[in-house]
């Protein structure tokens, strides 16, 4: 168990630079997730954190320690990587002792270690094999048998889930997510899959082109973006993105809005419209506050009910998805599929803006609260 | 679906078949034909060659010209055969495989999964190496090899071998190490592996067929190497191919065709097993790393 603290760290390979200045700072015991587009730069700040890679400014600690610049050996930490990089000459039980044998761990307890490990994660039976004899997921489970067995403070996972097959991931997913609670350790987790951020995460550190652009719970991060491209990267589907004049009505500030018909919808943060009125700015609005007409909301603040056009319909089972278009951009609503929707048609939804949020058109960033 | 079952075996099939192997048949004749010649003659006595045709069979099978060659023949003023040569080409190339196989090796290792500022350029001046023609650097080498005080010596053989095989077992293990995944050797980094203990541990247990394939390379090379041999050794450590021409040209009254046949295939033999032997694992290996899988 150990905290760790990030602190302005750079990294550049000649003129270009990886890492803009990151800084982040999580408690032991937590799971921290890094997530981003490809090229955001959160590999190397995992090969920075294992040391795998020299940064080229700022400062590392792990427990406490300044391990800027330790070696990776010495810096008591365990990766899981995403090709597993099972050590292909060796058995699995060899793979998993390897680490404590480079320790001068005395065999016995080696041999005691790998029971332990290969009894939790249900490799037992394959300890005598060699990587080449196993599957994807048993590959996976003998790569995180390797990092627990040495009990380090702190484990990395880079992206150790996107070899799997879709059915296999969520079972991982959820595997992981015991095994941290189970443990209690700190966890740092690459990836790029933002349902693994959400489900997984005490914190997620949402990166783009070398920064960090928001570090929250996932909650936060879903709920409260600080800008356009953490609203529209994490969630699935992703947050409708509609531009809205500021309007005065009665008032009060609103914002207008071209469904089938013009319509005006409410904003809670009023003070922030002020600057833009007359002006257009983007209304984010996530799929599930588009649905069909809800009786317990009728008549509610921020509630607001409107005729759509139907383009298509996407029956997902638990929902039906709705995609249509409002002031020119496409916008996903979230259906109960009760509800008789027909592409092509036009059907009346509610609009709940009570937990909307709205950007500046020009900069992405958030304009209210 | 029966119909799918029987593939339509028509005459033309059958005719182009037989060409076929008629073609790989006559092109291995024509490969095999001066071996066989060779082997013939070496059988034969003096009489016999000077009698009968290149391919005409021995009377009768005698292999007094293979025990001269190997103990008897005239190589110069020397009367010992090829047995003395024999092993001294064994001296130099088991050495020199040996050495410029671990060196490639480890240099392979380095330039593919330790990278160092210049290592690009370290390995493009390395590969320079396979293209420098042996006669340039005769000269040079041998006032190196004077200068070092190992002129005409077995272990002057050795490094000038070792020197230029370097170039070529680097870029065999460099190209083999290139399509091992960079994250093994990180992760057993993070295991708290070093440097030569990741080398012992987990990329020498995966080399088996680049080591094969390089082993094959060198030793031929080396062992059927002329100029090198003629051109630095001395008057006792001269290698086998040296042997070789001095016992062709060593005649006294008729040229014996019969010895010569069979010291030139005593010469060749020890390759001639290597790739009997590994000869699978080498186009193996050559392949190996080409194709990702």
């Amino acid at each position: 168990m150990a905290n760790l603290v990030i602190e302005n760290v750079k990294k550049r390979y000649g003129q270009t630079e990886i890492l803009k200045g990151i800084n982040i700072s999580i408690e032991a015991g937590e799971f921290l997730i890094l997530v981003g587009p490809s090229g955001c730069g959160k590999s190397t700040l995992m090969n920075s954190i294992a040391g795998l890679e020299d940064v080229s400014e700022g400062r590392i600690l792990i427990d406490n320690n300044d391990v800027t610049y330790s070696s990776p050996k010495d810096r008591d930490i365990a990766m899981v990587f995403q090709s597993y990089a099972l050590y292909p000459n060796m058995t699995v039980a060899q793979n998993i002792s390897f680490g404590l044998e480079m320790r001068k761990v005395p065999k016995d307890e080696r041999e005691a270690e790998v029971q332990r490990v290969a009894d939790m994660l249900q490799i037992g039976h394959l300890l005598k094999r060699k990587p080449a004899q196993l599957s994807g997921g048993q590959r996976q489970r003998v790569a995180m048998g390797r990092a627990l067995a040495r009990r380090p403070k702190m484990y990395l996972f880079d992206e150790p889930l996107s070899n799997l097959d879709a059915k296999l991931r969520v079972e991982m997913r959820t595997e992981i997510k015991k095994l941290h609670q189970k443990l209690g350790t700190t966890i740092v987790y690459v990836t790029h899959d933002q349902i693994e951020a959400m489900t997984l995460a005490d914190r997620i550190a949402v990166m783009k082109d070398g920064e960090v652009q928001q570090l929250g719970t996932p909650q936060e991060i879903y709920d409260n973006p600080t800008n356009l491209f953490v609203a529209g990267f994490m969630g699935s589907p992703a947050m409708n993105f509609v531009p809205a004049k500021v309007v005065e009505q009665n008032g009060a500030f609103a914002l207008e809005l071209q469904a089938s018909k013009p319509t005006v919808v409410p904003f809670p943060d009023q003070e922030s419209l002020k600057p833009y009125l007359g002006k257009e700015i983007l209304l984010g609005l996530r799929p599930e506050m588009i649905t069909e007409p809800q009786p317990h909301k009728e008549g509610a603040e921020f509630v607001v009910t409107a005729d759509i056009d139907v383009e298509v319909t996407e029956p997902m089972g638990a929902d039906t998805m709705v995609l249509t278009r409002i002031s020119e951009a496409e916008v996903n609503c979230r259906c109960n599929p009760v509800y008789p929707t027909k592409a092509g048609e036009t059907i009346a939804m509610m609009l709940d803006t009570s937990k909307a949020v709205a950007f500046d058109k020009d900069t992405g960033e958030r304009i209210d609260r | 679906m029966s119909n799918v079952a029987k593939r339509q075996t028509s005459g033309l099939d059958k005719v182009l078949r037989v060409a076929l192997y008629v073609c790989l048949l006559a092109m291995a004749a024509v490969y095999l034909a001066p071996f066989i010649v060779m082997l013939l003659t070496s059988l034969k006595d003096v009489e016999e060659i000077r009698s009968g045709t290149l391919l005409s069979l021995p009377g009768s099978i005698d292999f007094s010209a293979w025990s001269k060659a190997w103990s008897g023949a005239c190589t110069g003023s020397q009367c010992e055969g090829m047995a003395p040569y024999f092993m001294n080409s064994f001296k130099i190339v088991i050495p020199a495989v040996a050495i410029s196989t671990l060196l490639g090796a480890i240099n392979g290792y380095v330039i593919s999964h330790w990278k160092f500022r210049g290592s690009d350029f370290f390995f493009a001046a390395l590969l320079v190496g396979c293209f420098i023609p042996f006669q340039v650097i005769l000269l040079p080498m041998a006032r190196t090899l004077g200068w070092l005080g190992i002129a005409n010596t077995t272990t002057g053989l050795v490094l000038v071998h070792v020197v230029y095989g370097v170039a070529f077992t680097t870029l065999f293990f460099r190209n083999f190490y290139q399509s091992i995944p960079g994250e093994l050797i990180k992760a057993a980094r993070l295991d708290g592996a070093g440097f030569f203990t990741i080398f012992y541990r987990i990329i020498l247990p995966v080399s088996t067929p680049i080591i094969v394939v390089t082993v094959i390379w060198q030793f031929t090379q080396i062992w059927n190497d002329f100029l090198f041999g003629v051109a630095f050794s001395g008057f006792d450590t001269q290698p086998v191919t040296v042997a070789l021409n001095n016992l062709v040209n060593t005649s006294f009254g008729g040229k014996e065709y019969n010895v010569d046949m069979a010291a030139a295939i005593i010469a060749a033999l020890p390759t001639l097993l290597v790739y009997v032997l590994a000869g699978k694992y080498f186009v193996r290996g050559l392949t190996a790393g080409a194709v990702k899988g």
